[in-house]
């Protein structure tokens, strides 16, 4: 009886079989190295970036995925360039799962590159690793004249936190492109800085109501994010009950007690979604002025606002009760 | 009781052009978490061996040369 | 050749710890018990192939239960879970879990696996419950099991495709001494010695029948045919809860979720006939599928997943989570019945009857450091009784059992079994494939799973429960008698058929012990509508005793995390009376 177990000794013929002449055989060769797990793999696999097929190079970019760190990372990058999509598809898909920051020497180069989608590719490596030498580049990326580079290098630039670069995200504000906005304030959460909050209130009024909704909910998850309390509580208005919800709930979790008022006012929209963040938002504020409202709703027709409402009027109830004793 | 076999039509289809079980490859041989495929001897190309599927996909998914395709079985379509 | 030929084999392997399943609990278990003892020898079982086994096969379309600082507690989510299971909860383990699950998501992400992430990098954790956040989306989680394999291959663990455990082997003092396997393609025999073994074997989901009437189109994989619980029984493990079925929220036909947890943070809700929501409980759980039940079987049904009122550029947004990740196959399924979420709710039903804690509470019974009561033999994931653990669960879980099976391999010998076990296993194992004429597995499997629907899917009746038994156990006398096996993968077939049998005979003997109803939908019992906190707050464990199935009553152990009157009373509130 053959072993029970899966063999380790992948790479014994492997030079030979990367050579064969059909390249369907070289593809299940390759196929092979990408599962070995075996880091010798990687020097094999980079021999076939020049390989004349180009779906046997889709496969050596997914097999080299497998692994990690600059060799493998090195290999990836010239399959980036590949001017086969499929190719440089795959490497790009590989290169995201990188967690070894060494890999960055190699990709950095690629972000100057003549190609969008390989700029793009390397912004998009370069997120997880973290280096702080790849902001400069990232910064420079900015400037780009493809909008789906410049999302790539905001995540670069989000990821590292560093406050230095709230300025050229601030500026992001006014991007011609709605995607890149929305992405520049995902970005500005982590800043501590007054100046970030400000600049997250200001796409309170974009023209994209998507960027709107994702500054509503991004000021809740920003230290200074009360400073926009007033401009929120305007939000209140907005067209988009998407836009509204998030003000709602940001307003909730900051505990905005002079949002009351107009929160309750939003327990009578149309939209269940939003009547119900609004009666959980005056539970989390507790404030005994939400009461009329939540009393309005206690026979809302949808269960998960009357939910919310119980649930909100119990957090009054024991605030009260906290405060009287 | 004697037994006799019935007819029955299968979700996954393998393109026999694209295939490469000749060349060696088993990937959706290897990925099926029913084992329903085989690689036929006739052939040498993979194919749906048994009516047991879970419509999930890694068959098609993982093939090197997009050969497979997974259906979803009559019954339930 | 035919294929799938019968070969003739016996073969022995040894081991220091033998994680059979290599789904979601396994692969992290037996990589952890490796990293524990990097010397040690741990082998990872598997009936399919790891690279594509398990509930995860496809990946997986975010994490439902993720205790991220900031966003939950560990206290809030074990007060959370505790109520979800109306209080038959052992706090420790989900505790440990709530504590340690943070640490398992850096690590996964460590391993490339992708969670949806903020641009700058933070965990991008949403709002489903209404208390608290404990949902992160994972839009491009269909890697999992690819970058899980990864790691596997680095470690350098024994990796055995295409064997299917079928008994575990003990010693005299009822130590846990190794397992006996069998090749699905050959049907060779393998005896695999270990001082450890952890079951990570899936749900017991092959044992209702969908109502398409397609066998394998089951909520869970297939392949998870309850093969662990009836191993874990055999071998004198003590199973929780069992009656606390599994029964989940599916698009109508189809074996996926629509899914509450990847539409539901963009606003999307389940609604009825006339458009409205009617779930009033908070937490998915029993109560959840009764409250779905009732609608469905009221006038004011079919039940739909409303999505029409969302933007179009959100439903893109959803959609390009729901067709690639998990079940891919969702898309396609849409597509052929021409439904498009922008013009068309999506019908719902519920989904057939399985055991599984991952979604409810049914499991071998484990403590917080995922032992059974087999001294030597852990489980962890959807088979192991720490309730809704999910995937994170499995994973977190998996962990636990992988580090202390190991520190048990390290502190022991191997316990010795007895050769006549192996012997006996093997001709029960081999008797279908030498008989020349008789029933094939899938018509034995497809009656008892007609059965289970016919008498044993909620509302449980006892009548009806007793009727079942009955039929069942002719049909379990046709397995044993008559049952044919003419290749190595009917016998396969044949094997889990017998699995299923096993959890079937097991649902009607937890469901009958219980005489109360508890968990909503999962134990609804007609004759007995009440719940009754006065003699049944309590696990049930069920166990074999001189070769019978026998129930017992277990104390919930004190909490850790106290819960107020007046917090039960607030879920109370909002819940529907039993029947309503």
């Amino acid at each position: 009886m053959a072993s029970p177990f899966e063999s380790y000794d992948d790479l014994e013929d492997a030079d030979e079989r990367l050579q064969a002449a059909d390249p369907a055989e070289r593809r299940v060769a390759i196929i092979a190295l990408g599962h070995s797990g075996d880091p010798a793999a990687i020097g094999h696999l980079a021999r076939m970036v020049d390989d004349p097929d180009a779906g046997v190079r889709q496969q050596v970019a997914m097999a080299l995925g497998e692994f990690d760190g600059p060799e493998a990372a090195a290999a990836l990058v010239k399959l980036l360039v590949d001017p086969e999509r499929i190719v440089a598809a795959a490497a790009a898909d590989s290169l995201a799962e990188f967690k070894d920051p060494a890999s960055a020497d190699v990709i950095l180069p690629l972000v100057k590159h003549s190609h969008a989608f390989v700029r793009m590719g390397a912004l998009r490596a370069l997120k997880e690793l973290r280096r702080k030498d790849t902001l400069k580049p990232a910064l420079e990326a900015l400037q780009d004249g493809d909008a789906a580079v410049r999302v790539q290098a905001i995540g670069v630039i989000g990821f590292l936190k560093l406050e230095e670069s709230i300025p050229a995200l601030t500026s992001l504000i006014n991007d011609p492109d709605a995607h890149v906005r929305r992405a520049a304030v995902s970005a500005l959460a982590f800043s501590h800085m007054k100046p970030a909050a400000e600049t997250i209130t200001r796409a309170l009024k974009d023209e994209d109501w998507m960027v709107r909704e994702m500054a509503a909910e991004t000021l809740g998850l920003n230290v200074n994010g009360a400073v926009a309390a007033d401009q929120l509580i305007a939000s209140l208005d907005d067209a988009f009950w998407q836009v509204r919800l998030k003000a709602v709930r940001s307003l909730g979790k900051m505990k905005i007690e002079r949002a009351v008022r107009p929160i309750g006012n939003c327990v009578t929209h149309e939209q269940a979604n939003l009547r119900k963040e609004a009666a959980a938002a005056l539970g989390e504020i507790a404030g005994a002025d939400g009461e009329p409202f939540l009393v309005m709703i206690a026979n809302d027709p949808d269960p998960d606002v009357r939910k919310n409402a119980r649930w909100a009027q119990h957090q009054i109830a024991a605030k009260k009760a906290k405060a009287g004793a | 009781m004697p037994l006799a076999t019935y007819q029955t039509s299968v979700p996954v289809v393998v393109d026999d052009a694209k295939c490469i079980a000749d060349k060696g490859c088993t990937v959706c041989v290897d990925v099926c978490p029913l084992d329903v495929l085989r690689i036929s001897d006739m052939t040498g190309k993979a194919y749906m061996a048994y009516d047991e599927c879970w419509y999930c996909m890694p068959c098609e998914a993982d093939c090197p040369t997009g050969a497979v395709t997974v259906n979803i079985p009559y019954l339930l379509r | 050749m035919a294929i799938d030929e019968i070969v003739d084999g016996l073969s022995e392997v040894s081991c220091d710890v033998l994680v059979i399943g290599g789904g979601t609990a396994g692969p992290m278990a037996a990589l952890k018990a490796k990293l524990k003892n990097p010397k040690a020898n741990v082998v990872l079982l598997e009936k399919a192939n790891v690279k594509r086994s398990g509930a995860i096969s496809m990946g997986m379309d975010g994490l439902n239960n993720a205790v991220i600082p900031g966003y939950a507690t560990p206290e809030q989510y074990t007060k959370e879970i505790t109520i979800a299971n109306d209080g038959i909860v052992d706090q420790r383990a989900v505790y440990k879990y709530a504590e340690n699950c943070y640490k398992i998501i850096e690590e996964l992400d460590g391993f490339g696996i992708r969670f949806l992430k903020n641009e700058n990098g933070d965990y991008a954790v949403k709002k489903v419950h209404h208390i608290g956040t404990y949902v992160l989306p994972m839009p491009n989680g269909e890697t999992v099991k690819k970058a899980l394999y990864r790691q596997l291959r680095r470690a350098r663990i024994l990796i055995s495709n295409r064997y299917m455990a079928t008994r575990l082997l003990t010693a005299s003092d009822g130590r846990v001494a190794g397992a006996i396997s069998v090749n699905t393609r050959t049907a060779e025999m393998l005896v695999i010695k270990a001082k450890a073994v952890i079951l990570c074997m899936g749900a017991a989901g092959r044992l209702g029948l969908p109502t398409s009437g397609y066998m394998f189109g089951t909520y869970e994989n297939a392949a998870n045919s309850g093969d662990g619980y009836a191993m874990a029984y055999h071998a004198g493990a003590k199973l929780a809860n069992l009656e606390c079925f599994q029964i989940n929220p599916l698009i109508k036909d189809y074996n996926g979720p629509a899914c509450a947890y990847v539409a539901g943070p963009f606003g999307a809700y389940t609604a009825n006939n006339e458009g409205k929501r009617f779930i009033e409980c908070d937490y998915w759980s029993g109560q959840m599928m009764l409250e779905f039940y009732n609608e469905l079987s009221s006038g004011k049904g079919p039940v739909f997943l409303q999505l029409k009122h969302l933007h179009e550029k959100t439903i893109e947004e959803i959609e390009s989570t729901l067709h690639k990740v998990e079940r891919p196959t969702r898309g396609l399924f849409q597509q052929g019945r021409g439904v498009d979420y922008r013009h068309e709710s999506i019908e719902m039903h519920i989904s057939e009857i399985g055991f599984c804690s991952g979604h409810s509470a049914s499991g071998v019974f484990v403590d917080d450091f995922a032992r059974t009561t087999v001294p030597g033999l852990y489980a962890a994931g959807d088979m192991a009784s720490v309730p809704h653990n999910y995937m994170l669960g499995a994973f977190t879980n998996g962990s636990v059992a992988g580090i202390d099976a190991m520190e048990f391999a390290d502190n022991h010998d191997f316990a010795q079994f007895d050769a006549a076990d192996v012997a006996a296993e093997r001709d029960r194992v081999m008797a279908p494939t030498k008989r020349e004429d008789g029933i094939p597995p899938n018509q034995i499997e497809y009656k008892t799973r007609r059965l289970v629907n016919d008498y044993l899917q909620p509302p449980k009746v006892t009548r009806k429960y007793e009727l079942g038994a009955r039929r069942l156990a002719e049909v379990r006398q046709d397995a044993k008698e008559r049952m044919i096996a003419r290749n190595a993968h009917e016998l396969l077939r044949a094997l889990e058929a017998q699995s299923i049998l096993d959890c079937a005979d097991m649902a009607v003997h937890a469901s009958l012990f219980r005489e109360e109803s508890r968990w909503g939908l999962y134990h609804l019992r007609t004759d007995f509508p009440e719940k009754d906190n006065e003699n049944w707050f309590c696990h049930t464990l069920l166990g074999k005793q001189d070769g019978k199935m026998v129930s017992e009553k277990r104390e919930v152990e004190p909490y850790i995390v106290p819960i107020a009157e007046e917090e039960k009373d607030l879920y109370d509130k909002q819940r529907i009376a039993v029947g309503a």
